[in-house]
């Protein structure tokens, strides 16, 4: 064995312990690493009451409502991960991106009647692109509900030519 | 020390990637190379960037801020892919001690570290008006961050030697070890819920983004990549230089000396 | 065009690096040449 050789194996036998060892803490660390908790996960392990902790997932279809609360805008919608969901309070503006059928993470503690009333709202953008007017084309076709789900696959919209058609 | 000895290569090592490791051979070859990468770096970036700014569709949630991709997603990429050549680079020297990975790993760091800020900057100035705020410290983010540290720490640690043989070998064996982060990086938004959204563009599937957003997106990728390597190149061919200047004076200092 | 400001910070974020970096390898590039013809006309290429 060649001394470059030796250093070839030496550098690589460091290289699988260093991973091994970096797999190992980060499954180990995998609850600490999620930035936020799903409602199934609550409604499984629920978080003691007045602790502060992060909800993500995605806003129901037909929950949304926005009021005034004391001069301030606020809203209520129903939080689901397919599975559980949970009811949202917030009182503060809303980000832009925030919609029914959107995916958000907000901060705040479960109040005693499972109510999570968020202090911080974000929105949660997909991975998709889209243009408005072929989101205007397959809404318009019934392909596409934005606040029930996801966009159909991408093969079927990320070609369209959008047509100017009358109607 | 001579000008040539300080570049020879090992003995016994007349491998192909050795013939580089004459400077004059590599001054030769990069100086060819050099306009070319310049030029096609600064025109398609240009392409991408004008095409992307003026040209491709608003998204139909994002508006505008879509645009901020068009930087935003290439630089994450040589942020990455400039840690990888970094680690090769860092393997090159370690185990075959090629004279001239030294001196690329040395000129890759503060490249790749700027492709990584720009990366974080950018990131930031869309996640404020689109996530509603600057910063979270969710595993992607966070894990790019470490990116960013890395980084910074390779070049502190080769510079902080006397001996650069010495700074040579300690940034090699960080550069080796940082390579765990790049599959968190990668993996991070499949692996953990995170803010950030995972990849558009997969190897198993069809792009989740309308093609008229993807071919300025392309062609900016492609033009930085190609920026990313004049600068790395220009940088080599100084360091070069500059190495043989110092060894042309100190052989004339002993020489005047003696 | 919406969001303008975060746009233009974007694009002035990236022509400030670039650029930076793009003059400051120029002219250490052009230095270290003109230093390296100055001692040693011959091998300066």
């Amino acid at each position: 064995m060649t001394r470059k050789r030796r250093r070839l194996v030496l550098v690589l036998a460091c290289g699988v312990g260093l991973g091994a060892a970096a797999a190992l803490a980060l499954s180990a660390l995998s609850d600490s690493v999620a930035f936020f908790v799903t409602p199934s996960q609550i409604a499984s392990k629920a978080p003691a009451p007045g602790r502060t902790f992060r909800l993500g997932g995605l806003v129901e279809a037909g929950s949304l409502q926005k009021f005034m609360d004391d001069g301030k805008p606020a809203a209520r919608f129903r939080v689901t991960d397919g599975t559980g969901a949970v009811t949202v309070s917030f009182v503060g503006i809303l980000p832009d991106l925030f919609r029914e059928g959107q995916g958000m993470v907000a901060l705040g503690t479960l109040a005693p009647d499972g109510t999570f009333r968020a202090q911080e709202v974000l929105a949660k953008h997909d991975e998709t692109y889209m243009p408005k007017d072929i989101a205007d084309a397959l809404k318009k076709s019934g392909h596409w509900n934005p606040a029930a789900g996801p966009p159909p696959p991408a093969s079927t919209w990320n070609t369209l030519v959008p047509k100017k058609l009358g109607g | 020390m001579d000008a040539s000895t300080a570049f020879a290569p090992p003995a016994g090592g007349g491998r192909n990637l050795h013939r580089f490791a004459n400077p004059g051979r590599f001054l030769r070859a990069s100086g060819r190379v050099l306009p070319w990468l310049a030029a096609a770096g600064l025109l398609l970036t240009g392409i991408g960037l004008l095409w992307g700014l003026f040209f491709a569709p608003a998204d139909w949630q994002q508006g505008d801020a879509v645009r901020i991709m068009y930087i935003h997603v290439p630089a994450a990429w040589l942020a990455s892919g400039g840690y990888f050549a970094l680690a090769l680079a860092s393997l090159a020297s370690l185990v075959w001690r090629h004279p001239l990975a030294d001196l690329a790993a040395a000129e890759i760091g503060p490249v790749g570290a700027a492709a990584t800020a720009l990366c974080l900057g950018t990131g930031s100035l869309w996640g404020k008006p689109m996530w509603g705020a600057w910063w979270v410290w969710d595993a992607r983010l966070t894990s790019v961050l470490v990116l960013f540290f890395l980084y910074l720490g390779h070049i502190a640690l080769v510079r902080a030697f006397d001996d650069p043989q010495r700074g040579a070998r300690a940034g090699s064996i960080l550069a080796l070890v940082g390579v765990v982060n790049l599959p968190i990086i990668k993996f991070s938004v499949d692996w953990w819920n995170t803010l950030h959204q995972p990849a558009t563009i997969t190897l198993t599937g069809a792009p989740t983004m309308y093609v008229g957003m993807l071919w300025p997106l392309l062609f900016s990728a492609l033009g930085f990549s190609f920026g990313f390597a004049a600068l790395v190149v220009a940088r080599m061919r100084a360091a070069v230089m500059e190495r043989r200047i110092r060894a042309l004076l100190s052989a004339r200092a002993r020489a005047e000396a003696a | 065009m919406n969001h303008l400001p975060y746009i233009v910070g974007s694009y002035a974020l990236f022509l400030a690096i670039a650029g930076g970096f793009t003059a400051a390898a120029w002219v250490r590039l052009g230095r270290a040449r003109r230093r390296l013809a100055a001692i040693d006309p011959r091998g300066s290429r």
